[in-house]
């Protein structure tokens, strides 16, 4: 047999993560959620290449005398923004039989005394293309009839003042499906730590574990290793997102749907350290899953009002708050990474609102983990806060 | 040697160790005892570092303990600690690992300790879905995969049924025959006094009693004197100068004589009752000695 040797930090904390992993990835819970949320992503892709296909689109039969009108109603639909086809039909008794078998939205009869055949009631769209297409159609006889032939009608100009918005309004559907996900994650993950933390106190292994390792050293292994896993899945959401949303031609600009995803995925491996180190701390508090829910609430309510304030921004995205919120920690990973998809952020915000969150997650990881190690060996109810920083160790 | 030395410990106003110091030799089984609530798990997590001492410090090979020699410690807490839904194989690997042990050996170790404790087909079911002996069995199994070079168990045998207290006993002799020095804590004093090379004896934060059992025996022999007569009257010694009373049932008469008592000024008083079936200096047991040595300092206290 090898002879034992001395196990250094780095390995301690590895080992701590490698058990987290593989307890996670056989955890039927863990599994369940994972498929659940992929397949809300892609069924969520696919409602949105549904409601794309389905974009307005009339068929129009024209029977009977039909010079210049096929030309003119797919003029006038394109005018409205209507997806005109022109259907030619033989006589007003095909042009029926096609409405009654829905082959057609309508069916026009030309003549003196033009008339449109619907199944029930025509739209108001149908009857604004077919309505325009006539009368325009009468307008140029009449005009030709009277001897002008050429009429001198200005073109109207069209300038964007903000030719960004529609792109900016992608990203930023983008950046509010991205933090969804992101806090989806973080409340999953941050439910996973506590668990687990719970569960080594009620099960009192944490006495045999401590028996051989520091408690900070237990507390980054669980942190890291289910740190690892949701980075996994919040990387393979990004990408399937991503590539669904480019391959079903959902979004016109890949650059930046691109970037938004760098953003979120980012900003929740700084919003997963903050949350999941929080959420052990509290865990450690309690030595029962039953007295879970209320140790964790207080976090849970700041990741409620986070994500509330982040929906809140990508309608308002310079609004006072959401330029307040953007560089709270705990907040910003839900608020900043919509601002950055609406633009108009500064690099240096950016990064002070990094550089904030780091602080408070060296803060955290540093309190946190006295109160941890003070709170890890009282497997008798719940202790309090001030108890287990006075007690660390003692 | 394991040696403890002068531990000092209090929580809040409560003095719960006060200079506790005792030496435990390799190869040898220190039995702990003391009654619930003497310091005897406190003593132990100071050992293993979950608890700090404010004075004193323990030493193995004549260097204080710290977290690398810590893992050459085999621990078994009173509150048995398991991951409930790992499985037995894994679990105890994980424990080796936790002990510096490569993967390779630790599956390896594991394996073996699981086999030699008669766990083999349980090898990958869920802590949870054994019986409590046989988590026991796991616990076991966890403490000693490392090869540990000392071992400390908090109550070890504690919820066993007599086959699983053997087979611990057995194991844990196994240990000390290849040179393990063991401390165990437990209430059951004759395993204790079958097992022990050595016992310690912790009373209000202190060791009232250390030694092997012998030692203490002869320490306390001499003193107390069994006498079976069977036809006296209750109360037949009572007014015997330098005897106390100790314990009186239908005849069987437990005598503590004060130093300089004749032992034959008792013998004749008994005959004068009618017959004497038995006359012997008692050899006390472990639980009579434990008795002693708890009940003593307490009946100063009251008379001081």
């Amino acid at each position: 047999m090898t002879e034992p040797r001395d196990v250094g930090s780095a390995a301690m904390v590895r080992l701590v993560a490698g058990r987290e992993i593989s307890a996670r990835v056989r955890d039927k819970n863990f599994i369940i959620s994972s498929v659940v949320i992929i397949l809300v992503l892609v069924g969520l892709l696919g409602f949105q290449v549904a409601v794309n296909s389905g974009s307005e689109q009339t068929r129009v039969g024209v029977a009977g005398d039909s010079a210049g009108l096929p030309q003119a109603l797919e003029a006038q639909g394109e005018a409205l923004g209507i997806d005109v086809t022109v259907v030619e039909l033989a006589d007003e008794a095909e042009a029926r039989a096609a409405v009654d078998d829905e082959e057609v939205d309508g069916a026009l009869l030309t003549g003196a005394a033009p008339e449109l055949l619907v199944r029930e009631s025509a739209d108001g769209s149908l009857q604004a293309v077919v309505q325009g297409a006539v009368g325009q159609l009468a307008l140029a006889d009449q005009l030709a009839e009277a001897g002008i032939t050429s009429l001198d009608v200005p073109e109207v100009a069209v300038t964007a003042l903000d030719p960004d918005a529609d792109t900016d309004g992608q990203r930023v559907v983008v950046a509010i499906i991205g933090i969804a996900v992101l806090y989806s994650l973080l409340i999953l993950f941050g439910q996973f730590v506590a668990q687990g933390v719970v569960e080594e106190k009620a099960s009192r292994v944490v006495e045999l574990l401590l028996a051989t390792m520091r408690p900070w050293q237990l507390l980054a292994g669980k942190i890291l290793g289910l740190g690892v896993l949701g980075f996994a899945q919040i990387l393979l959401i990004a990408v399937v997102g991503v590539a669904g949303a480019l391959a079903f031609d959902i979004v016109d600009i890949p650059g930046d749907v691109v970037s938004t995803a760098v953003a979120v995925v980012g900003w929740f491996v700084l919003g997963y350290a903050f949350y999941a180190a929080v959420f052990a701390v509290a865990a450690s508090l309690v030595s029962r899953q039953e007295d879970l829910g209320t140790v964790v609430m207080p976090t849970t309510l700041v990741l409620v009002v986070a994500f509330i304030v982040g929906i809140q921004a990508a309608a308002n995205p310079d609004g006072t708050l959401a330029v307040v919120t953007s560089y709270v920690p705990g907040l910003s990973p839900l608020v900043m990474p919509v601002r950055q998809a609406a633009g108009e952020v500064a690099v240096w915000e950016v990064g002070l609102a990094v550089v904030l969150m780091l602080v408070a997650i060296a803060l955290i990881v540093r309190l946190g983990g006295r109160v941890y190690a003070g709170a890890l060996l009282r497997t008798s109810g719940k202790t309090k806060l001030r108890e287990a920083l006075r007690a660390e160790r003692a | 040697m394991l040696e403890f030395d002068g531990l000092y410990k209090t929580y809040g106003t409560n003095r719960v160790l006060e200079g506790v110091s005792f030496t435990v030799a390799p190869g040898s089984m220190f039995g702990f005892c003391g009654s619930n609530g003497a310091g005897k798990t406190t003593t132990m997590r100071i050992a293993m570092g979950l608890l700090r001492a404010e004075a004193g410090e323990v030493r193995w090979q004549g260097r204080s303990l710290d977290q690398a020699t810590r893992r050459r410690i085999g621990y078994m807490p009173e509150e048995r600690g398991l991951y409930p839904k790992m499985k037995v194989g894994e679990q105890v690997a994980y424990f080796a690992r936790l002990h510096g042990l490569d993967r390779a050996a630790a599956t390896r170790a594991a394996g073996e300790w699981v086999e030699r404790l008669g766990l083999g087909e349980r090898r990958g079911d869920q802590v949870e879905k054994l019986s409590l002996g046989n988590q026991q069995r796991v616990q076991l199994a966890a403490a000693l995969v490392s090869r540990p070079e000392v071992l400390i168990l908090d109550e070890p045998f504690s919820g066993l049924d007599p086959i699983g207290v053997d087979s611990l006993a057995e194991a844990l002799l196994g240990q000390v025959r290849e040179g393990v020095p063991v401390v165990f804590s437990s209430h059951q004093l004759d395993l204790v006094e079958r097992l022990c090379d050595s016992v310690g004896i912790l009373a209000r934060g202190r060791m009232v009693a250390t030694g092997s059992v012998d030692d203490l025996r002869r320490r306390e022999a001499g003193r107390l004197l069994r006498v079976v007569v069977p036809d006296a009257a209750p109360q037949w010694a009572g007014g015997l100068p330098g005897v106390r009373v100790v314990s009186e049932q239908a005849g069987d008469t437990l005598l503590e004589l004060a130093a300089g008592t004749d032992d034959q000024t008792v013998l004749a008083a008994a005959l004068r009752t009618g017959r004497v079936t038995h006359f012997a200096w008692q050899q006390p047991t472990l639980v009579e000695l434990f008795r002693e040595a708890v009940a003593a300092p307490a009946l100063q206290e009251v008379a001081a």
